[in-house]
């Protein structure tokens, strides 16, 4: 014979997954490590910011870089020739990097053979805002490309991130003014740090790194 | 499509509960989430019962999903709460303090919770 039970759990779906984040971001901060979370559109331009930082840091950081994307090595390849490590998770079918992704890479280096980590998300303004990785600083990339409407679109992944950058302020035109995108982000979440970038010119670029709280070389 | 994802993070946590209560099977998992999770319910649906079909134990299961409302908390007065039903034209989220009038106001996750687990278990 059997009967039945109802259990309360009361407990987070995500709470295995937060559990990892909270590891990774404790151990990061014990060993005085720097661990960012790269968030945005497919095209925004995070690959490139990254090659851009990795660049300018590579001659005094050890930098490590997971990149996440359902299939191919080749952001972890760019980055890679701008001085940096790199490693890249192929997500399969997967729209997000998750907390035990990121551990079972960290598992396989010495973490204290680096001096600053990032991830860079799988490309969508989604899924990745649901879940927490473990880094310290997580930040959204958009782009002039994706519209004046973008971040109106997507509030939730902006009321999580500590900084928004605008990428691609080269190409800013008459018709688009990169303001709107800034006074989003600020309305959405109050406080943000909102910083206007090029990736390609280099714009921006050291403001970005002052915000992360890196020295320069 | 992250509700595999969010599926999986279920039915693993509930795995364990089977396990501590010797469980002949799950019959029920109720789960809650705010209205901002961006949880698609037929979408979580789908995935519960694509997984637990290769289940034995969860096998014919039911999953529920319960939809909280809203909750703020309010950066000028520190309310905490409902947000006011007023609806900002331009800002999807961007909620009004149902105290203050203020719209610098902090959304709260409410994140998929596991409320309760039905069990079939032993005599």
């Amino acid at each position: 014979m059997a009967k039945e039970k109802k259990i309360v759990v009361k407990k987070q779906a995500y709470i295995a997954n937060d559990e990892i984040a909270d590891q990774i971001r404790v151990e990061m901060e014990e060993k005085n490590k720097l661990f960012f979370n790269i968030m945005g559109s497919i095209g925004a331009g995070k690959t490139l910011l990254l090659e851009r930082i990795a660049e300018k840091l590579s001659s005094k950081y050890r930098i490590f870089v997971i990149n996440g994307d359902v299939a191919t090595t080749i952001d972890a390849d760019r980055i890679a020739k701008q001085g940096a490590t790199t490693v890249q998770i192929n997500t399969g079918g997967g729209c997000h990097l998750t907390a035990k992704l990121i551990l079972s890479e960290l598992d396989k280096i010495d973490i204290d053979s680096y001096d600053i980590f990032f991830a860079e998300n799988v490309g969508n303004l989604i899924c990745p805002s649901s879940w927490d990785i473990g880094a310290q600083l997580n930040i959204v990339v958009v782009s002039i490309t994706e519209g004046e409407y973008v971040i109106k679109k997507h509030p939730i992944i902006f009321k999580g991130a500590d900084i928004a950058i605008i990428n691609k302020c080269d190409i800013e035109g008459s018709d688009f003014d990169s303001k709107v995108l800034r006074e989003d982000a600020t309305k959405i979440k109050s406080g943000m740090k909102v910083i206007c970038t090029s990736a390609k010119t280099g714009l921006g670029v050291d403001e970005l790194i002052n915000t992360l709280g890196i020295k320069f070389p | 499509m992250h509700e595999y994802s969010l599926a999986v993070a279920i039915i693993d946590q509930v795995k364990a509960i089977v396990k501590q209560h010797k469980a002949n099977r799950v019959k029920k998992i109720t789960v809650s989430a705010g209205p901002y999770e961006m949880v698609i319910p037929d979408l979580l649906y789908e995935a519960y019962d694509i997984i637990v079909d290769e289940l034995d134990k969860f096998r014919g299961s039911k999953l529920e999903l319960i939809m909280k409302p809203a909750e703020i908390t309010c950066l000028n007065c520190d309310y905490k709460g409902e947000p006011s039903k007023e609806k900002d034209e331009e800002f999807a989220f961007n909620f009004k303090c149902s105290k203050c009038d203020s719209r610098d106001t902090h959304l709260n996750m409410q994140y998929l919770t596991i409320e309760t687990v039905d069990l079939e278990i032993p005599e």
